[in-house]
């Protein structure tokens, strides 16, 4: 198995970067990038202190596993790629997203690592309901799937 | 007819609960479904910031798939609303 793709319910579990870099560890592997996305304590000029993750479970894990498969079809067949994404309440600091690569060289690592976090703000449906410390929240505009032609 | 809307990101203020019951008139398609959101937006969220929702959401089907607005909805079908999306 070279992909590994989850949601992760954060009332059950956190993500785990052991398990990432462990999962694309292969002794034919010449470079390993990770990118960690984590919940920031600021945002807008607002005091964040924890977003809750919205996401269309089966759309979403659809959509994560076309964005590696053809990722390795256009850097590297053999790549290892681990992404993980939470869903619910997370807190400031906590992992948000994790993408680790495995792969023969760094420019195809590097470049794989950067595809897929693009691609999966692009493509998977996932939304951000920040919390402030006021008690305030507030869903973050995102980007319409819809074709913008027909957005009048 | 009636339709089960399943509510995700920002729609999730237009309900309580994770779906929601939306009357259309029979034979209605993804145009007449974006039509009565934006009505209901604009008598009872107006000061949300839902205000173009009914606009820029896209819709799945049953099947996980984009649909256009000239999809024709069956009655008691489930049809998702995806509001923009934003992850990572």
């Amino acid at each position: 198995m070279t992909i590994h793709t989850a949601l992760i319910n954060t009332k059950e579990q956190k993500i785990s970067l052991d398990k990432a870099k462990k999962f694309v560890y292969s002794s034919e592997n010449g470079a390993e990038t990770i990118f960690v996305g984590r919940v920031r304590n600021i945002n807008d000029n607002k005091k964040v202190t924890a977003v809750t993750y919205d996401a269309h479970d089966e759309a979403v894990l659809k959509s994560f596993k076309i964005i590696c498969t053809d990722a390795k079809n256009k850097f590297d067949e053999t790549a290892k790629i681990f992404l993980e994404h939470v869903k619910g309440y997370t807190s400031v600091g906590e992992i948000s997203i994790l993408i680790a690569v495995g792969a023969g060289h760094r420019d195809e690592a590097f470049k794989i690592c950067r595809y897929i976090l693009e691609e999966v703000k692009h493509q998977s449906p996932i939304w951000k309901k920040e919390h402030y410390i006021d008690g305030k929240e507030e869903w973050l505009p995102g980007h319409s799937l819809r074709p913008k032609e027909n957005i009048k | 007819m009636e339709i089960q809307l399943k509510l995700y990101g920002s729609s999730k203020i237009l309900s309580d609960k994770d779906i929601l019951n939306i009357q259309l008139p029979n034979n209605s398609n993804i145009k007449n479904l974006r039509d009565t959101l934006k009505k209901i937006i604009s008598e009872k969220y107006s000061k949300s910031n839902l205000k173009n929702l009914s606009k820029t959401a896209a819709f799945f089907s049953e099947k996980d798939e984009v649909i256009d607005d000239s999809y024709k909805l069956r009655n008691n079908e489930f049809i998702s609303i995806i509001p923009p999306i934003g992850g990572g």
